[in-house]
């Protein structure tokens, strides 16, 4: 039975905090990041420049506590998943090169022990965005998204881990990594892997999207670690079924930038683009594809906000978090694709962004732990 | 609401689908009660009862949500509710509201020869004395025949188009006024379809609803004289939206039952190797109506917020609408030869829904209303 909470009435009225940022980012991603994510694909990463100037928006030391030299304001949900919005508009991968650690230094602030977090924290405080590198895709295709691909042995003291994660962001540049790894009794956590561990072996992957950004896959063999490198502590578990669902939530929250963005795009060139002597926005199945790029594109929009605002009120989020990534990936996909397809031979090769943007948007739905609410 | 959906409509679901024509009594214990819970609480389902939609439209979704999660045609087979009450309320002056607002309205648009294509209607209106004068014919008239009143679209002259387009509201009883035959139909047979028959039907002169009595000659004020009848689909899209995520919910919710006796269980968020073929299915259709939900409360959110939402109200319309049709016949598969059997109310959803995706503006209609927005053409740029 549908469940109607009457004290929750439905409002989705920015605050106007949640406005100026939202303006302030989204003029950020058009200006700065949409003219790079031509460039950033063929380097294989962001300019450093580029670098410096996601670096000076301050989303990371933003949300670090002040104990550990941060800001410490708390972000909300829905605003978190504006900022993503926002910021996938310019470029999907760009905007995961600040999504990813963004989501790695929540993650470390709300559940690392006072060590990892003393050790940690300070230099995301600092600017440093890619210290940490965050293990959550999973290699093996047949995982279920709520366990790892890579197994945990406890034994006293020791953890070994054997399997392979893949999908890691920037792992190049990190001193270490967060791992999520199942245990035999189907608990999964998250543990810090030291870069020069023993048994570890990293690679590197190229994608059919997300060019922008440098990705890895790390194969552990037999990799032993110590207790203390879980994340939290020894007896610390997380719940790791909230920690995917938020992040599908921030997946779903970055696919509505970019599925804006391909709206945005098709509508004045279906207007301008002439074909047997009017535009050919004129014809309906021109026109119709639009209007249901628009209608999805809301409806998607209204997803993610009711999702985050869930999360914002500590309802139970699991299964509209679930649903949110199901639509973002089944109609964020076919956005992508309908946008070639409205520019016809143009729309397939580098003249125009949406070949890029149909790429990238098959990562979602695919890809787990790269933003998170 | 949800409660009065499952324990009076429910019920009788079946015997006024097979009863097709015959006037579903017990909807009138279901207005008593309203009245009774108005008295007691002094808080009432008013908005649905008459469609005065002053403020309270998310509150009214919400309502037709629950209330055709028991059944549609019942619903609209309630005496007091009609479309028809949703345009005096939304362009009916102060007197106007008075008079009819209490009354059962039902709303004739379509004609044998225009149907979507509202300004080519050719009943006539002709002002004579301190009366208009009447004549035409109006087909699919949704509570035509059990109905108090009818808001009647008829043209002040043909040859100018949309300008001349005026609503009236017509009692039942005048004389030149005749309910003509009843459809026999796919789905919502508790309802009656009407065809009605005007012929030199005289009513008095204040019973011009929309728009003025001259037609405007400046192309500005005329645009706006249409596009003042056309506002009231802005207000009842939202309400027809709601009648379509009810009715998804319900399919939805009697497939999940049927399996559960079968062992089914739920696993939304799994991946395509984790979810078998029908927890998947019924994730992607329960993100699909929830997403349709969701634009449709926005729709009747501005409405109640007075933001212009003609672009919002065919967008859920849209969606709602392929959506409730989409689920029911998908829940009917789902259910295999349970579903398609009148053991159960799978097939009769399915046939139900269907006219929800045409009523108040086909699909393509809305659609078209939505592109012209989106991409800003005129109708004549995007026929």
């Amino acid at each position: 039975m549908q469940d109607y909470k009457t004290e929750h009435p439905f409002d989705i009225t920015l605050s106007e905090e949640q406005q100026m940022t939202w303006d302030m980012l989204r003029k950020f991603a058009e200006t700065e990041m949409r003219p790079q994510a031509r460039k950033a694909e063929s380097d294989g990463r962001p300019s450093p420049e580029l670098l410096e100037k996601i670096k000076a928006l301050d989303l990371i030391p933003l949300i670090v506590p002040e104990a550990y030299g941060g800001m410490g304001l708390e972000q909300d949900s829905v605003s978190n998943s504006l900022t993503l919005e926002a910021l996938a508009y310019g470029d999907l991968s760009l905007a995961m090169s600040v999504s990813v650690p963004l989501l790695t230094a929540q993650i470390i602030a709300e559940h690392g022990s006072e060590e990892q977090k003393s050790q940690l924290l300070p230099e995301f405080a600092a600017g440093s965005i890619f210290h940490v590198g965050l293990g959550v895709n999973n290699a093996a295709l047949s995982t279920d998204p709520y366990q790892s691909s890579v197994l945990v042995k406890e034994s006293g003291e020791d953890i070994i881990l054997n399997g392979a994660k893949t999908g890691i962001a920037f792992a190049e540049e990190a001193n270490s990594f967060l791992i999520s790894a199942s245990n035999e009794s189907g608990e999964c956590n998250l543990y810090f892997v030291s870069k020069d561990q023993e048994g570890i072996e990293l690679e590197s992957k190229e994608f059919m999207g997300l060019k922008g950004a440098p990705f890895s896959q790390i194969t552990f063999t037999n990799c032993k670690i110590n207790a203390s490198q879980k994340l939290g502590g020894h007896n610390y578990s997380i719940d790791f079924q909230a920690l995917i669902d938020s992040s599908r939530i921030g997946m779903s929250a970055l696919a509505l930038g970019v599925c804006q963005a391909v709206l945005d795009y098709v509508i004045p060139y279906t207007n301008e683009r002439v074909a047997f002597d009017e535009p050919i926005s004129n014809r309906q199945s021109v026109a119709f594809l639009v209007a249901d790029m628009a209608i999805e594109t809301e409806a998607l929009r209204l997803m993610v906000y009711k999702a985050a605002a869930l999360k914002d009120l500590d309802e139970d989020f699991h299964k509209h978090a679930s649903l949110t990534y199901r639509f973002a990936s089944h109609h964020g996909m076919k956005i992508g694709t309908d946008g070639v397809q409205l520019l016809g031979g143009h729309g397939f090769t580098h003249e125009h962004p949406v070949e890029l943007w149909y790429r990238n948007l098959r990562a979602i739905g695919i890809f787990e732990g790269g933003a998170g609410v | 609401m949800r409660m009065a959906a499952e324990f009076i409509l429910r019920p009788i679901s079946r015997k006024y689908d097979k009863a097709e024509h015959e006037p579903p009594l017990e909807m009138e214990q279901l207005n008593q009660a309203a009245a009774a819970q108005k008295k007691e609480t002094g808080m009432g389902d008013d908005s649905v009862k008459s469609m005065d939609l002053g403020g309270r439209s998310l509150w009214a979704v919400i309502s037709l949500e629950q209330m055709c999660w028991g059944d549609v045609g019942l619903f609209l087979a309630r005496p007091g509710t009609g479309l028809g009450n949703a345009a005096i309320m939304a362009v009916g002056d102060k007197d106007q509201k008075a008079v009819w607002g209490k009354r059962w309205a039902a709303m004739a648009i379509t004609e044998p020869g225009a149907g979507s294509d509202s300004k080519n209607i050719s009943t006539t209106a002709v002002l004579e004395g301190d009366e208009w004068v009447l004549s035409g014919e109006k087909i699919y008239v949704t509570d035509g025949d059990r109905c108090d009143c009818v808001v009647v679209w008829a043209t002040l002259n043909k040859d100018m188009g949309k300008t001349a387009i005026r609503s009236f509201i017509v009692e039942k009883g005048t004389p030149g006024f005749t309910v003509a035959r009843l459809e026999k139909k796919l789905g919502i047979r508790a309802s009656d379809t009407a065809t009605l028959i005007f012929d030199n039907c005289r009513i008095p002169r204040e019973n011009l609803l929309g728009g003025k009595e001259e037609i405007e000659t400046d192309i500005n004020a005329a645009k706006k004289s249409f596009g003042g009848a056309m506002q009231t689909f802005d207000n009842t899209r939202p309400m027809v939206a709601g009648m379509a995520i009810g009715l998804g919910q319900a399919a939805l919710d009697m497939t999940r039952a049927l399996l559960s006796e079968e062992g089914y269980e739920d696993n939304f968020g799994g991946s395509m190797h984790t979810q078998t073929a029908i927890q998947s299915e019924l994730e992607m259709l329960e993100a699909e109506l929830e997403a349709a939900r969701l634009l449709v409360y926005k729709s009747a959110w501005m409405m109640d917020n007075k933001m212009p939402n003609s672009k919002e109200a065919s967008m859920g319309k849209a969606k709602a609408g392929r959506i409730g049709n989409r689920i029911s016949l998908k829940c009917v598969e789902i259910c295999s030869m349970q579903g398609f059997s009148e053991d159960h109310l799978l097939e009769k959803f399915s046939r139900d829904s269907k006219i929800l995706d045409i009523f108040e503006g086909t699909q393509q209609i809305q659609q078209l209303i939505v592109a012209r927005q989106v991409l800003g053409k005129s109708s004549s740029e995007l026929k």
